[in-house]
């Protein structure tokens, strides 16, 4: 975990600092806008099921406690840069911590297109895929002063 | 186990660990149907002090000729709780972290991860502290944990800061919001940086010099407990705040403690016999402590030792942030907040207390008449909290940061005259 943190830190930190320290506009033009990889329909469905399935440890307000990860926050600095479908596995496998690998991949779909809702990333037309192969391409954004509350 | 009580293996002395497997066996019948009830059941496992074994408490010696310091804060208080938005100030993310009221010690490691995880969310290699208050520091101090490279710029370091002027005692709850102004949303915030903080600070209990203690505190009253309080308040010509945009009762004041009683402990009511007060009612729960001296130089010591940096500096205005070269900035400047960011929704509830010598030998707090007495590490500490009857109001938009004698001559003389009659029924 620790490594995978590190990584994670190491790729955010390029384009997390222009972003802060240039015009949020004008800065990695490929990356600066986010991009929507869900549906509103979708994050949703995810909220229900993350009050579910994960607000018992995780918070309802996904803000975590003293021994459980926040999952905004750090954390989204923690994931800014990797690819999606990490994610997205990382979930599948380990999640929920009580009894890992029990949710759908719909389920986990929807459950990323919350917490993707949560950091302030946006809603498109197209839903994300309940497939890690199917994200090839997509990347946890890197937030910005705006997606920060 | 109906012998359990008198049977004369099972002395004080020897109960220990057999005490507790029994206890736990008693458990187990307990579910079977033994007792009543779980009050009976507790009163028959003894799990309270075994009547006949409370400590000796040592008498304090609150006099007024002994008066080392008088210590006056001015409580930051914020009808809407603490303010923790993010704000952008040219090219800079200001987060806010200030506002807590009276309860800045108490929630001060939960609110600083608040305020860090919204920096860390924005991947900076290092930002900026404002303020080496308690929330400053535990802010530092948890920015370093999360990976980052700190420097606090600050105008004055412990013990000049008004933190330290606080009575240092868990209050989780004391002033830190209006209940209908901050909303169910912030209770919520609340109950997450209570939490976090309670377990934040029991990793410091247990070090040398007792950075953080815990202390029997002990509520004395002179009707029952369960008596009705008097209303002192005439709430028909008051207003309130969201009529005057001042709190105007104490009803106002939110209280959030309830929500986090699973793991607070509980006060249990002594038995006349067992009361050494010449008080009729005595309440004692264990309470936590904070002893300034050495928390604070432990906390300033991890946060050199990790490699953080203070810079001396007084900000004059929000604009001056823009020329701090890290590009993430969390502000923590307490009450100073009122004229730095112009933040008139702060509001001073002044507070005093008076310091006398340390008596180490004694081991406990007492409140009674609207005053209390603490025993820390580096003093006796007495404050007069209540002492009008003006409950929650005490002292709010009072803004005299100037020690008032005669006041706390009065608070140590409610404890004078205490200790002039202990223990109860000697003298």
């Amino acid at each position: 975990m620790r490594g995978l943190q590190a990584k994670a830190r190491g790729a955010a930190l390029g384009a997390g600092l222009l972003a802060l320290t240039g015009p949020v506009a004008h800065a990695a033009p490929a990356r600066a806008a986010m991009p929507s990889y869900y549906t509103a329909a979708q994050a949703e469905r995810g909220a229900a099921a993350y009050q579910q399935f994960c607000a018992v440890c995780h918070g309802a307000d996904l803000g975590g406690a003293f021994d459980v990860p926040p999952l905004v926050g750090r954390f989204a600095a923690n994931w800014a840069g990797a690819p999606l479908g990490e994610l997205f596995d990382y979930m599948a496998k380990a999640m929920p911590l009580f009894a890992p690998g029990t949710l759908t991949p719909a389920q986990n779909a929807d459950l990323l297109a919350f917490v993707l809702r949560e950091n302030g990333a946006p809603a498109g037309s197209r839903e994300l895929p309940a497939i890690a192969v199917g994200m090839k391409g997509m990347f946890f954004p890197k937030m910005t002063s705006a997606s920060v509350k | 186990m109906n012998s359990f009580p008198d049977d004369p293996k099972n002395t004080p002395s020897r109960l220990g660990r057999r005490g507790l497997f029994a206890g736990s066996l008693a458990l187990g019948a307990l579910a079977g149907g033994r007792w009543a009830s779980v009050p009976a059941a507790a009163a028959a496992l003894r799990r309270t002090a075994v009547p006949g074994t409370v400590p000796r408490l040592v008498p304090m010696r609150p006099h007024a000729d002994q008066i080392t310091d008088i210590k006056v804060c001015l409580r930051p208080f914020r009808a809407a709780g603490p303010r923790l938005d993010v704000e952008r100030v040219g090219e800079k993310v200001v987060i806010h972290n200030y506002g807590h009221g009276g309860s800045g010690w108490s929630l001060s490691w939960g609110s600083a991860e608040m305020a860090v995880g919204k920096a860390a969310a924005l991947s900076p290699r290092r930002v900026a502290v404002v303020g080496c208050g308690v929330i400053g520091l535990t802010t530092a101090l948890t920015a370093q944990r999360a990976g980052l490279d700190v420097t606090i710029y600050t105008r004055d370091l412990l013990p000049h800061t008004r933190s330290v002027r606080a009575n240092g005692s868990w209050t989780p709850d004391s002033r830190v919001a209006l209940t209908a102004p901050a909303g169910p949303q912030f209770a919520d915030t609340w109950e997450r940086m209570a939490r976090y903080s309670w377990k934040s600070y029991r990793d410091y209990l247990g070090l040398p010099g007792n950075p953080i203690d815990f202390r029997d505190s002990y509520v004395l009253s002179d009707t029952p407990f369960d008596a009705p309080e008097p209303e002192p308040e005439n709430p028909d010509h008051k207003g309130d705040y969201a009529s005057t945009g001042m709190p105007q009762q104490s009803s106002e004041f939110a209280r959030y403690g309830e929500r986090i009683r699973d793991i607070i402990p509980a006060s249990e009511l002594l038995p006349a016999q067992e009361n050494p007060f010449a008080v009729p009612y005595a309440r004692r729960a264990p309470l936590m402590i904070f002893n300034f001296g050495a928390y604070g130089h432990l906390l300033l010591s991890e946060f050199h030792q990790a490699g953080g940096r203070i810079v001396i500096r007084e900000f004059h205005t929000p604009a001056d942030m823009k020329n701090l070269p890290e590009p993430v900035i969390i502000n923590c400047p307490g009450y100073a907040a009122r004229d730095l960011w112009g933040d008139r929704s702060l509001i001073p509830v002044r507070g005093q207390t008076a310091w006398l010598p340390p008596q180490p030998d004694v081991a406990y707090g007492v409140r009674y008449k609207g005053a209390s007495a603490l025993s820390k590490s580096d003093g006796l500490m007495i404050q007069g909290f209540d002492m009008s009857g003006l409950g929650e109001m005490d002292g709010v938009g009072n803004s005299f940061e100037h020690a008032d004698r005669s006041e706390a001559e009065k608070a140590i003389g409610i404890f004078e005259n205490l200790f002039a009659r202990f223990p109860a029924g000697q003298g």
